[in-house]
């Protein structure tokens, strides 16, 4: 009698929770992690290092008007978070869920386990969401305190309910990266380079070229979520041509536009991994 | 789940935790700011959100203050305004104020309507009986008491109204304004949703009394003498920030529409500096002062810094002799 006959497979949500508690502490101290916690510590260092400037006066000088914490604030926000960390991130972490396994050439003994094949996706998606959630939301707040009394614009209590937009926003920024991520990394082969070159070229050059194409991106729907008024670059015809190209859809277009990504993204996944026949190279 | 993986989630969750009880805290109840520049006065909820000038002084801080005192020995000065004033309401300035904020908003018909607002220890009950007394009426508005004085030959700009917004919370203006202001609790729609002007608020220094407005605002609206709108075209925003206590510092400064304006602007501080410095030679007590003015700003912004010691003042021409 083989595992198989044992006994009725477990159901796709019990095994997708077994592969996720496997999985967890996998993904959260492999060396990506510890890289990427580097990288999510940075605008801590430079939230910190602001705070002091402001505090010792050495950076804020009256030569130049000091910037409201809350726009600097709003401005981290845009380029450091929704810009790269949530896309790198889902880039990183998205991508690797079967392809690592595939590299390790441990995979075999996930697909020989009496579950769905579709059930591993599942539960891996759940461990890199709550890994990054884990890793980036408490950064989010950290440098909020930090930043936002700077100078005398709107408070931390003003901005309250800001931060909770944010939060809210880049949680599901990570959850529609990770579902796109994770069928890029069930389908293709050398899933992060083409992860990298979707999140830091096809997005950035397709949400400032004119037309429909930036509907072709999460960044498009992501952005309808953001409350920060977005930074505008120093030079003038830069800035005209952003300002004539921007097209921010509504919140609920936005939020619609990211179940989409997030439920198809996952579906996507879970076909390609129950039909895929990975070869494990020797 | 292992242990270090337990205690990675725990201290996550605890810093999102910490973080959102803070955050819910400050949110409903205010949070003292750190290390940090002080957070806005409360008062600009009553402010409407078209302002085209805010300010805001510490008058209790500044009336005390070691130069207020070396200015009152030097030059007494009138205090006419300032009693007819407490005959007329009951308040003293002098004791009764902490601190003030004061706003102007053109008005469709080219003038411009003042608010202010008070903080301080009002008797209302002290304060409606005197103004009752000098012909001030009474009406509900918002279930608050607004107390409007016209004046005897019955112009509309010498009419104005007083109301007790909150307990200490005073707004003296025209009526209009301070009925805005009455509404400005339910409506929410105040100054700090003019992200510009919050903007610029949050840029300047922290210091006992300072004030932001928008000039093209003012020169619409008639505001400025035309002599002086005449001669500031470019200026778009402009801030004066400063600390009053044993010497009088601040900062003054002014956005240009672009950076051609914010250099012409430059060379011309640039030249009053120079006749400034030329002047202050055979006046040693003027040396410190024209000493500590230092022009600054980059791009389109134009600032200048000063700091004038105390005892400038005491070498002020005395009006007593």
């Amino acid at each position: 009698m083989t595992a198989r006959d044992a006994g009725p497979k477990p159901g796709v949500v019990a095994s997708a929770l077994r592969i996720f508690d496997l999985s967890f502490g996998q993904m959260l101290w492999s060396r990506r992690s510890i890289f990427l916690a580097l990288v999510v510590g940075g605008p801590i260092v430079l939230g910190a290092g602001l705070r002091l400037a402001e505090a010792s006066r050495v950076m804020f000088t009256f030569d130049a008007p000091r910037p409201a914490g809350a726009l600097i604030y709003g401005v981290m926000i845009w380029l450091i978070y929704v810009r790269f960390l949530v896309p790198v991130l889902g880039a990183f972490y998205g991508t690797s869920l079967i392809a690592d396994e595939v590299d390790d050439k441990t995979l075999t003994y996930l697909f020989t386990r009496p579950i769905r094949r579709s059930a591993v996706i599942l539960g891996k998606y759940l461990a890199y969401l709550v890994c990054t959630v884990l890793l980036l939301l408490p950064s989010v707040v950290v440098v909020f305190f930090l930043v936002v009394p700077i100078g005398r614009g709107r408070t931390v209590g003003e901005m309250f309910p800001v931060l909770l937009t944010d939060l809210g926003m880049l949680a599901l920024g990570l959850a529609a990266y990770g579902a796109l991520f994770a069928f890029i990394g069930a389908r293709l082969k050398r899933p992060l380079l083409v992860g990298l070159l979707f999140a830091l070229g096809w997005e950035p050059a397709v949400g400032m070229a004119p037309g429909y194409l930036k509907r072709l991106t999460v960044a498009y729907y992501l952005q309808a979520l953001v409350r920060h008024d977005m930074p505008q670059p120093e030079f003038r015809p830069a800035a005209a041509l952003l300002q004539a190209f921007r097209e921010v859809p509504s919140v609920g277009v936005g939020l619609l536009g990211l179940s989409v990504i997030i439920g198809a993204g996952l579906w996507l996944a879970a076909q390609a991994t129950e039909h895929r026949e990975y070869v494990l190279e020797q | 789940m292992t242990t270090r993986t337990r205690y990675f989630v725990i201290t996550s969750l605890l810093v999102l935790a910490v973080g959102l009880g803070t955050g819910l805290v400050a949110f409903y109840v205010g949070l003292p700011v750190v290390g940090g520049g002080s957070s806005n006065p409360s008062e600009l909820d009553y402010v409407p959100r078209t302002a085209a000038v805010v300010a805001y002084a510490e008058v209790r801080e500044i009336m005390v203050s070691d130069v207020r005192q070396r200015i009152r020995r030097v030059v007494p000065i009138p205090e006419d305004g300032q009693r007819a004033f407490k005959e007329q309401t009951g308040i003293d300035i002098e004791s009764d104020i902490d601190h003030v904020v004061a706003s102007l908003e053109p008005q469709a018909d080219g003038k411009t309507a003042g608010l202010v607002l008070a903080r301080g220890r009002f008797n209302e009950a002290t304060i409606e009986t005197l103004m009752r007394q000098h012909g001030a009426e009474v009406e509900e508005y918002q279930g608050k008491r607004v107390m409007i004085r016209t004046s005897p030959s019955g112009t509309a700009g010498e009419t104005f109204a007083l109301s007790f917004i909150e307990p200490g919370l005073i707004a003296i203006g025209n009526p209009p304004m301070v009925r805005t202001a009455i509404d400005l609790q339910k409506t929410g729609e105040n100054v700090r949703m003019n992200s510009e002007l919050m903007g610029l608020l949050g840029s300047i220094d922290a210091g006992q009394a300072w004030v932001v407005g928008r000039v093209d605002a003012l020169q619409s609206g008639r505001s400025l003498p035309a002599g002086i709108a005449e001669r500031l075209p470019a200026i778009t925003w402009f801030s004066v920030s400063g600390q009053v206590d044993s010497q009088v510092s601040g900062t003054v400064r002014a956005d240009t529409r672009d950076e051609q304006a914010a250099n012409d602007l430059r060379d011309v501080v640039r030249g009053f500096l120079a006749l400034a410095k030329l002047q202050a030679g055979s006046r040693p007590e003027m040396q410190a002062m024209v000493q500590s003015l230092e022009l600054g700003g980059t791009g389109n912004s134009v600032a200048l810094s000063f700091s004038i010691p105390g005892e400038v003042f005491d070498t002020l021409p005395s009006r007593q002799q």
